[in-house]
Protein backbone atom coordinates (compact mmCIF):
# COMPACT_ATOMS: atom_id res chain seq x y z
CA UNK A 1 0.00 0.00 0.00
CA UNK A 2 0.87 3.26 -1.02
CA UNK A 3 0.26 6.78 1.33
CA UNK A 4 1.29 9.93 -0.97
CA UNK A 5 -0.07 13.80 0.24
CA UNK A 6 -0.73 16.06 -1.97
CA UNK A 7 -1.75 19.63 -2.33
CA UNK A 8 -3.62 21.09 -5.28
CA UNK A 9 -2.21 23.38 -7.41
CA UNK A 10 -3.98 24.14 -10.31
CA UNK A 11 -6.39 27.73 -9.54
CA UNK A 12 -9.98 26.00 -10.39
CA UNK A 13 -8.99 23.32 -7.95
CA UNK A 14 -10.76 19.68 -8.50
CA UNK A 15 -13.64 20.83 -11.12
CA UNK A 16 -15.14 18.20 -13.47
CA UNK A 17 -12.80 17.67 -15.91
CA UNK A 18 -9.86 17.20 -13.99
CA UNK A 19 -12.11 14.58 -11.51
CA UNK A 20 -13.03 12.88 -14.83
CA UNK A 21 -9.20 12.88 -16.40
CA UNK A 22 -8.61 11.11 -12.48
CA UNK A 23 -11.13 8.41 -12.30
CA UNK A 24 -10.39 7.38 -15.53
CA UNK A 25 -6.77 6.87 -15.44
CA UNK A 26 -6.94 5.20 -12.50
CA UNK A 27 -9.84 2.89 -14.06
CA UNK A 28 -6.94 1.34 -16.03
CA UNK A 29 -5.01 0.03 -12.76
CA UNK A 30 -6.20 -3.17 -11.01
CA UNK A 31 -5.11 -1.83 -7.58
CA UNK A 32 -7.61 0.03 -5.70
CA UNK A 33 -7.30 3.66 -5.14
CA UNK A 34 -9.20 5.68 -2.51
CA UNK A 35 -8.33 9.68 -1.97
CA UNK A 36 -8.88 11.03 1.53
CA UNK A 37 -9.64 14.84 2.47
CA UNK A 38 -9.89 15.27 5.94
CA UNK A 39 -13.03 13.05 7.59
CA UNK A 40 -13.96 12.49 3.72
CA UNK A 41 -12.51 8.65 2.28
CA UNK A 42 -13.77 8.37 -1.46
CA UNK A 43 -12.90 5.51 -3.72
CA UNK A 44 -10.86 7.02 -6.42
CA UNK A 45 -12.09 5.22 -9.62
CA UNK A 46 -15.83 6.67 -8.87
CA UNK A 47 -16.60 10.01 -10.43
CA UNK A 48 -19.41 10.78 -8.13
CA UNK A 49 -17.12 10.41 -4.86
CA UNK A 50 -14.24 12.07 -6.89
CA UNK A 51 -16.44 15.11 -7.32
CA UNK A 52 -17.69 14.99 -3.96
CA UNK A 53 -14.81 16.01 -2.27
CA UNK A 54 -14.90 19.09 -3.89
CA UNK A 55 -11.07 19.92 -3.19
CA UNK A 56 -10.46 23.61 -3.96
CA UNK A 57 -7.15 25.00 -5.17
CA UNK A 58 -4.61 24.48 -1.72
CA UNK A 59 -6.03 22.22 -0.30
CA UNK A 60 -4.35 18.77 0.46
CA UNK A 61 -5.46 15.59 -0.22
CA UNK A 62 -3.85 11.86 0.40
CA UNK A 63 -3.63 9.50 -2.17
CA UNK A 64 -3.75 5.85 -1.29
CA UNK A 65 -3.00 2.81 -3.52
CA UNK A 66 -3.64 -0.48 -3.01
CA UNK A 67 -2.47 -3.08 -5.21
CA UNK A 68 -0.19 -4.93 -7.47
CA UNK A 69 0.31 -1.74 -9.65
CA UNK A 70 -0.03 0.68 -7.10
CA UNK A 71 3.22 2.48 -8.00
CA UNK A 72 2.80 3.13 -11.55
CA UNK A 73 -1.01 4.33 -10.62
CA UNK A 74 0.32 6.79 -8.04
CA UNK A 75 2.80 7.82 -10.63
CA UNK A 76 0.42 8.65 -12.93
CA UNK A 77 -2.11 10.48 -10.98
CA UNK A 78 0.83 12.45 -9.24
CA UNK A 79 2.08 13.37 -12.32
CA UNK A 80 -1.17 14.49 -13.43
CA UNK A 81 -1.76 16.77 -10.33
CA UNK A 82 2.09 18.25 -10.76
CA UNK A 83 1.02 19.10 -14.40
CA UNK A 84 -2.25 21.08 -12.93
CA UNK A 85 -4.32 19.15 -15.18
CA UNK A 86 -2.87 20.67 -18.32
CA UNK A 87 -4.75 23.87 -17.11
CA UNK A 88 -3.40 27.78 -16.94
CA UNK B 1 -29.69 11.08 -59.77
CA UNK B 2 -33.18 10.63 -59.12
CA UNK B 3 -36.06 11.37 -61.12
CA UNK B 4 -39.81 10.57 -61.75
CA UNK B 5 -41.51 11.15 -64.93
CA UNK B 6 -44.34 13.54 -66.18
CA UNK B 7 -46.88 10.48 -67.20
CA UNK B 8 -46.62 9.07 -63.65
CA UNK B 9 -46.75 12.49 -61.38
CA UNK B 10 -49.47 13.56 -63.58
CA UNK B 11 -51.07 9.77 -62.69
CA UNK B 12 -49.92 10.05 -59.05
CA UNK B 13 -51.13 13.76 -58.34
CA UNK B 14 -53.69 14.28 -60.52
CA UNK B 15 -56.58 13.84 -58.02
CA UNK B 16 -54.61 15.96 -54.87
CA UNK B 17 -53.41 18.97 -57.15
CA UNK B 18 -56.85 18.40 -59.30
CA UNK B 19 -54.61 18.71 -62.79
CA UNK B 20 -56.20 18.11 -65.70
CA UNK B 21 -53.90 18.11 -68.87
CA UNK B 22 -54.64 20.75 -71.25
CA UNK B 23 -52.03 19.69 -74.42
CA UNK B 24 -51.98 16.81 -76.27
CA UNK B 25 -51.21 13.42 -74.10
CA UNK B 26 -47.74 12.97 -75.79
CA UNK B 27 -46.44 16.15 -74.79
CA UNK B 28 -45.98 14.24 -71.51
CA UNK B 29 -42.35 12.59 -72.26
CA UNK B 30 -40.20 14.59 -69.66
CA UNK B 31 -38.53 13.87 -66.46
CA UNK B 32 -39.00 16.29 -63.26
CA UNK B 33 -35.08 16.07 -61.66
CA UNK B 34 -35.41 18.41 -59.14
CA UNK B 35 -38.01 18.87 -56.00
CA UNK B 36 -37.88 22.95 -57.03
CA UNK B 37 -40.20 24.70 -58.81
CA UNK B 38 -40.35 28.34 -60.55
CA UNK B 39 -42.56 30.84 -61.41
CA UNK B 40 -41.08 32.30 -65.01
CA UNK B 41 -41.78 35.92 -64.63
CA UNK B 42 -39.13 37.40 -66.15
CA UNK B 43 -38.36 34.38 -68.77
CA UNK B 44 -41.58 36.15 -70.11
CA UNK B 45 -40.28 38.89 -70.97
CA UNK B 46 -37.49 37.78 -73.07
CA UNK B 47 -34.76 37.63 -69.67
CA UNK B 48 -33.02 34.33 -69.66
CA UNK B 49 -30.10 34.61 -67.59
CA UNK B 50 -30.26 32.69 -64.39
CA UNK B 51 -33.84 31.02 -66.00
CA UNK B 52 -34.55 27.84 -64.23
CA UNK B 53 -35.72 25.61 -67.16
CA UNK B 54 -35.49 22.40 -65.44
CA UNK B 55 -37.94 22.79 -62.66
CA UNK B 56 -41.58 22.42 -63.38
CA UNK B 57 -42.71 26.06 -64.38
CA UNK B 58 -45.99 27.26 -62.42
CA UNK B 59 -47.72 30.48 -64.17
CA UNK B 60 -50.27 32.00 -61.68
CA UNK B 61 -52.34 34.98 -62.22
CA UNK B 62 -49.47 37.53 -62.56
CA UNK B 63 -48.15 35.33 -65.22
CA UNK B 64 -51.50 35.13 -67.19
CA UNK B 65 -52.14 38.45 -66.90
CA UNK B 66 -48.97 39.45 -68.13
CA UNK B 67 -49.19 37.74 -71.28
CA UNK B 68 -52.56 38.74 -71.80
CA UNK B 69 -51.46 42.32 -72.00
CA UNK B 70 -48.76 41.57 -74.83
CA UNK B 71 -49.74 42.12 -77.89
CA UNK B 72 -50.12 39.04 -80.55
CA UNK B 73 -46.24 39.32 -82.09
CA UNK B 74 -44.81 39.55 -78.74
CA UNK B 75 -46.45 37.01 -76.96
CA UNK B 76 -46.09 34.32 -79.61
CA UNK B 77 -42.96 35.52 -79.82
CA UNK B 78 -42.13 35.93 -76.05
CA UNK B 79 -43.42 32.17 -75.23
CA UNK B 80 -41.65 30.86 -78.44
CA UNK B 81 -38.27 31.70 -76.93
CA UNK B 82 -39.15 30.53 -73.50
CA UNK B 83 -40.59 26.98 -74.52
CA UNK B 84 -37.29 26.29 -76.78
CA UNK B 85 -36.01 25.27 -73.26
CA UNK B 86 -36.32 21.44 -72.10
CA UNK B 87 -39.35 22.82 -69.37
CA UNK B 88 -40.36 19.51 -68.05
CA UNK B 89 -44.05 20.75 -67.74
CA UNK B 90 -45.88 23.73 -66.83
CA UNK B 91 -48.95 24.15 -64.60
CA UNK B 92 -51.23 26.97 -64.73
CA UNK B 93 -53.44 28.11 -61.60
CA UNK B 94 -56.77 28.43 -60.27
CA UNK B 95 -57.83 27.49 -63.40
CA UNK B 96 -56.87 30.48 -65.58
CA UNK B 97 -57.67 30.02 -69.07
CA UNK B 98 -54.44 29.95 -71.50
CA UNK B 99 -53.92 32.05 -74.75
CA UNK B 100 -54.35 30.00 -77.33
CA UNK B 101 -50.98 30.75 -79.16
CA UNK B 102 -49.58 29.41 -76.10
CA UNK B 103 -51.03 25.66 -76.02
CA UNK B 104 -50.16 25.98 -80.00
CA UNK B 105 -46.88 26.35 -79.11
CA UNK B 106 -47.01 23.88 -76.49
CA UNK B 107 -48.42 21.28 -78.71
CA UNK B 108 -45.58 21.77 -80.86
CA UNK B 109 -42.32 21.71 -78.61
CA UNK B 110 -43.76 19.17 -77.45
CA UNK B 111 -43.72 20.90 -73.30
CA UNK B 112 -47.12 19.43 -71.64
CA UNK B 113 -49.27 22.37 -69.77
CA UNK B 114 -51.84 21.14 -67.16
CA UNK B 115 -53.88 23.34 -65.35
CA UNK B 116 -55.04 23.23 -61.70
CA UNK B 117 -57.66 24.32 -59.90
CA UNK B 118 -55.82 25.28 -56.79
CA UNK B 119 -54.49 28.63 -55.88
CA UNK B 120 -50.92 29.23 -56.36
CA UNK B 121 -49.81 29.27 -52.99
CA UNK B 122 -51.63 26.08 -52.17
CA UNK B 123 -50.15 24.14 -55.36
CA UNK B 124 -46.80 25.20 -54.47
CA UNK B 125 -46.82 23.79 -51.15
CA UNK B 126 -48.56 20.58 -52.35
CA UNK B 127 -46.17 20.38 -54.67
CA UNK B 128 -42.91 20.38 -52.77
CA UNK B 129 -44.24 18.47 -50.17
CA UNK B 130 -44.91 15.70 -52.73
CA UNK B 131 -41.75 16.20 -54.78
CA UNK B 132 -39.57 16.43 -51.60
CA UNK B 133 -40.83 13.10 -50.45
CA UNK B 134 -39.56 11.58 -53.83
CA UNK B 135 -36.09 14.08 -54.18
CA UNK B 136 -35.39 13.21 -50.24
CA UNK B 137 -31.94 11.94 -49.71
CA UNK B 138 -32.65 8.44 -47.87
CA UNK B 139 -30.63 5.46 -46.66
CA UNK B 140 -30.89 2.22 -44.99
CA UNK B 141 -29.25 0.97 -42.15
CA UNK B 142 -28.68 -2.04 -39.76
CA UNK B 143 -30.56 -1.04 -36.48
CA UNK B 144 -33.84 -1.04 -34.59
CA UNK B 145 -36.09 2.20 -34.37
CA UNK B 146 -38.20 2.51 -31.34
CA UNK B 147 -40.34 5.56 -30.17
CA UNK B 148 -39.36 6.21 -26.01
CA UNK B 149 -41.55 8.85 -24.56
CA UNK B 150 -41.74 10.16 -27.92
CA UNK B 151 -38.19 10.50 -28.70
CA UNK B 152 -36.63 8.33 -31.48
CA UNK B 153 -34.04 5.97 -30.46
CA UNK B 154 -32.03 4.39 -33.24
CA UNK B 155 -30.42 1.27 -31.50
CA UNK B 156 -27.47 0.09 -33.31
CA UNK B 157 -24.46 -1.99 -32.61
CA UNK B 158 -23.20 -5.58 -33.74
CA UNK B 159 -25.19 -8.02 -34.90
CA UNK B 160 -26.50 -10.60 -31.37
CA UNK B 161 -25.46 -8.17 -29.35
CA UNK B 162 -29.47 -8.08 -28.53
CA UNK B 163 -31.08 -4.66 -30.18
CA UNK B 164 -33.84 -7.04 -30.52
CA UNK B 165 -34.43 -8.07 -27.11
CA UNK B 166 -33.79 -4.46 -25.20
CA UNK B 167 -36.88 -3.57 -28.13
CA UNK B 168 -39.03 -6.24 -27.05
CA UNK B 169 -38.58 -5.19 -23.25
CA UNK B 170 -39.01 -1.39 -23.90
CA UNK B 171 -42.23 -2.33 -25.77
CA UNK B 172 -43.00 -4.57 -22.52
CA UNK B 173 -42.79 -1.45 -20.84
CA UNK B 174 -44.81 0.77 -22.94
CA UNK B 175 -42.95 2.02 -25.77
CA UNK B 176 -43.91 1.87 -29.27
CA UNK B 177 -41.40 -0.14 -31.98
CA UNK B 178 -41.37 1.39 -35.17
CA UNK B 179 -39.54 -1.04 -37.25
CA UNK B 180 -36.73 -3.91 -36.17
CA UNK B 181 -33.21 -4.88 -37.90
CA UNK B 182 -33.84 -2.50 -40.98
CA UNK B 183 -34.49 0.96 -40.60
CA UNK B 184 -34.71 3.21 -43.82
CA UNK B 185 -33.84 6.81 -42.71
CA UNK B 186 -35.02 9.27 -44.94
CA UNK B 187 -34.30 13.46 -44.59
CA UNK B 188 -36.51 15.48 -44.99
CA UNK B 189 -36.49 19.29 -44.29
CA UNK B 190 -33.45 18.59 -42.28
CA UNK B 191 -35.41 15.82 -40.05
CA UNK B 192 -34.31 12.23 -39.92
CA UNK B 193 -37.21 10.26 -40.60
CA UNK B 194 -37.29 6.42 -39.95
CA UNK B 195 -39.37 3.89 -40.94
CA UNK B 196 -39.51 0.18 -42.32
CA UNK B 197 -38.56 -0.72 -45.62
CA UNK B 198 -41.43 -3.34 -46.27
CA UNK B 199 -45.01 -2.54 -45.22
CA UNK B 200 -44.76 -6.35 -43.97
CA UNK B 201 -45.80 -5.19 -40.82
CA UNK B 202 -43.97 -5.07 -37.05
CA UNK B 203 -42.19 -8.48 -36.98
CA UNK B 204 -39.16 -9.49 -35.51
CA UNK B 205 -36.77 -12.09 -35.20
CA UNK B 206 -36.04 -13.05 -31.88
CA UNK B 207 -32.84 -15.69 -30.88
CA UNK B 208 -33.64 -18.63 -30.40
CA UNK B 209 -37.94 -18.15 -31.10
CA UNK B 210 -37.59 -16.92 -34.79
CA UNK B 211 -40.53 -14.46 -36.23
CA UNK B 212 -42.77 -12.77 -33.59
CA UNK B 213 -45.39 -10.11 -34.56
CA UNK B 214 -45.03 -7.57 -32.22
CA UNK B 215 -48.56 -5.29 -33.31
CA UNK B 216 -50.65 -8.70 -32.71
CA UNK B 217 -48.18 -10.12 -29.63
CA UNK B 218 -48.69 -6.86 -27.51
CA UNK B 219 -51.29 -4.54 -29.39
CA UNK B 220 -51.87 -1.95 -31.84
CA UNK B 221 -50.33 0.45 -29.40
CA UNK B 222 -47.28 -0.90 -29.22
CA UNK B 223 -46.08 -0.08 -32.57
CA UNK B 224 -46.03 2.99 -35.00
CA UNK B 225 -45.55 3.65 -38.63
CA UNK B 226 -43.16 6.03 -38.73
CA UNK B 227 -40.96 8.64 -36.41
CA UNK B 228 -38.34 11.22 -36.37
CA UNK B 229 -34.81 10.08 -34.80
CA UNK B 230 -33.18 12.24 -31.95
CA UNK B 231 -30.95 10.61 -30.83
CA UNK B 232 -29.15 6.87 -31.64
CA UNK B 233 -27.32 4.76 -29.58
CA UNK B 234 -24.55 2.58 -30.17
CA UNK B 235 -24.68 -0.80 -27.74
CA UNK B 236 -21.38 -1.99 -28.04
CA UNK B 237 -19.55 -4.93 -25.37
CA UNK B 238 -18.54 -4.05 -22.00
CA UNK B 239 -14.92 -3.29 -22.13
CA UNK B 240 -12.45 -3.01 -18.76
CA UNK B 241 -10.35 0.30 -21.06
CA UNK B 242 -13.06 1.79 -22.78
CA UNK B 243 -13.48 5.76 -22.27
CA UNK B 244 -16.92 5.78 -21.37
CA UNK B 245 -19.04 9.42 -21.02
CA UNK B 246 -19.23 9.35 -17.24
CA UNK B 247 -20.16 13.17 -16.88
CA UNK B 248 -22.39 14.21 -20.05
CA UNK B 249 -20.71 17.27 -20.57
CA UNK B 250 -19.04 16.01 -24.09
CA UNK B 251 -21.63 15.81 -26.37
CA UNK B 252 -21.03 13.52 -29.30
CA UNK B 253 -22.89 13.60 -32.69
CA UNK B 254 -23.10 11.78 -35.27
CA UNK B 255 -23.13 12.73 -39.15
CA UNK B 256 -26.56 10.95 -40.95
CA UNK B 257 -27.34 12.18 -44.13
CA UNK B 258 -26.34 15.59 -43.31
CA UNK B 259 -28.58 15.42 -40.11
CA UNK B 260 -26.02 15.58 -36.91
CA UNK B 261 -27.91 13.67 -34.10
CA UNK B 262 -26.28 13.03 -30.88
CA UNK B 263 -24.84 9.55 -30.14
CA UNK B 264 -24.21 7.64 -27.23
CA UNK B 265 -22.00 4.78 -26.42
CA UNK B 266 -23.86 2.45 -24.43
CA UNK B 267 -21.69 -0.38 -22.52
CA UNK B 268 -23.62 -3.55 -21.73
CA UNK B 269 -22.99 -5.76 -19.89
CA UNK B 270 -24.97 -8.83 -18.13
CA UNK B 271 -27.35 -8.16 -15.59
CA UNK B 272 -27.71 -4.64 -17.01
CA UNK B 273 -30.97 -3.41 -17.47
CA UNK B 274 -30.45 -1.54 -20.68
CA UNK B 275 -34.20 -0.88 -21.23
CA UNK B 276 -34.23 1.33 -18.28
CA UNK B 277 -30.50 2.94 -19.35
CA UNK B 278 -32.47 3.77 -22.76
CA UNK B 279 -35.52 5.08 -20.94
CA UNK B 280 -32.97 7.49 -18.74
CA UNK B 281 -31.08 8.46 -22.15
CA UNK B 282 -34.73 9.50 -23.53
CA UNK B 283 -35.88 11.25 -20.58
CA UNK B 284 -32.57 13.30 -20.10
CA UNK B 285 -32.77 14.14 -23.91
CA UNK B 286 -36.48 15.64 -23.27
CA UNK B 287 -34.85 17.67 -20.18
CA UNK B 288 -32.11 19.35 -22.19
CA UNK B 289 -34.69 20.14 -24.80
CA UNK B 290 -36.51 21.78 -22.09
CA UNK B 291 -33.21 23.58 -21.04
CA UNK B 292 -32.39 21.42 -18.00
CA UNK B 293 -29.27 19.71 -17.97
CA UNK B 294 -27.98 17.56 -14.96
CA UNK B 295 -24.13 17.34 -16.02
CA UNK B 296 -24.07 20.91 -16.07
CA UNK B 297 -26.30 21.37 -13.08
CA UNK B 298 -23.92 19.33 -10.57
CA UNK B 299 -20.59 20.61 -12.21
CA UNK B 300 -21.75 24.44 -12.04
CA UNK B 301 -22.35 23.64 -8.11
CA UNK B 302 -19.44 22.19 -7.74
CA UNK B 303 -17.29 24.93 -9.20
CA UNK B 304 -19.24 27.74 -7.22
CA UNK B 305 -18.40 25.86 -3.99
CA UNK B 306 -14.70 25.07 -5.42
CA UNK B 307 -14.37 28.97 -5.99
CA UNK B 308 -15.82 29.65 -2.39
CA UNK B 309 -13.91 27.67 -0.59
CA UNK B 310 -10.61 28.59 -2.16
CA UNK B 311 -11.35 32.46 -1.23
CA UNK B 312 -12.17 31.46 1.67
CA UNK B 313 -8.29 29.54 2.64
CA UNK B 314 -7.11 32.65 1.02
CA UNK B 315 -8.41 34.95 3.70
CA UNK B 316 -7.58 32.61 6.47
CA UNK B 317 -3.71 32.72 5.30
CA UNK B 318 -4.20 36.34 5.18
CA UNK B 319 -5.36 36.27 8.65
CA UNK B 320 -2.66 34.63 10.08
CA UNK B 321 -0.05 36.39 8.62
Amino acid sequence: MIRKTIKIVNKLGMHARPATMIVKAATKYRSEFRIVKSDMEINGKSIMGVMTLAAEFGSELELVADGVDEKFLIQEIVEMFLNKFGEE
Amino acid sequence: MKKISVKEFYELEKKDLSLSLITHPNTMQGNITTSFLNRPGLALTGYFDRFEYNRIQIFGETEISYLQSLKEEVLYNNIKETLVYDIPAIIITKGLSVPKQIEFLANEMMIPIFSSRLSTDKLFNSIRIYLQGIFAESKTIHGTLIDVFGVGILLTGKSGIGKSECALELVERGQRLITDDVVKITSKDDILVGGATNNYGHFMEVRGIGLIDVAKMFGIQAVRMKKRIDVQIELMPWKDNMDYERIGLSNHSVDILGNKIPIIYLPISPGKNIAVIIEVVAMNHISKLFGYDAAKEYTNKLQEELTRKAKLREKQIEEKK
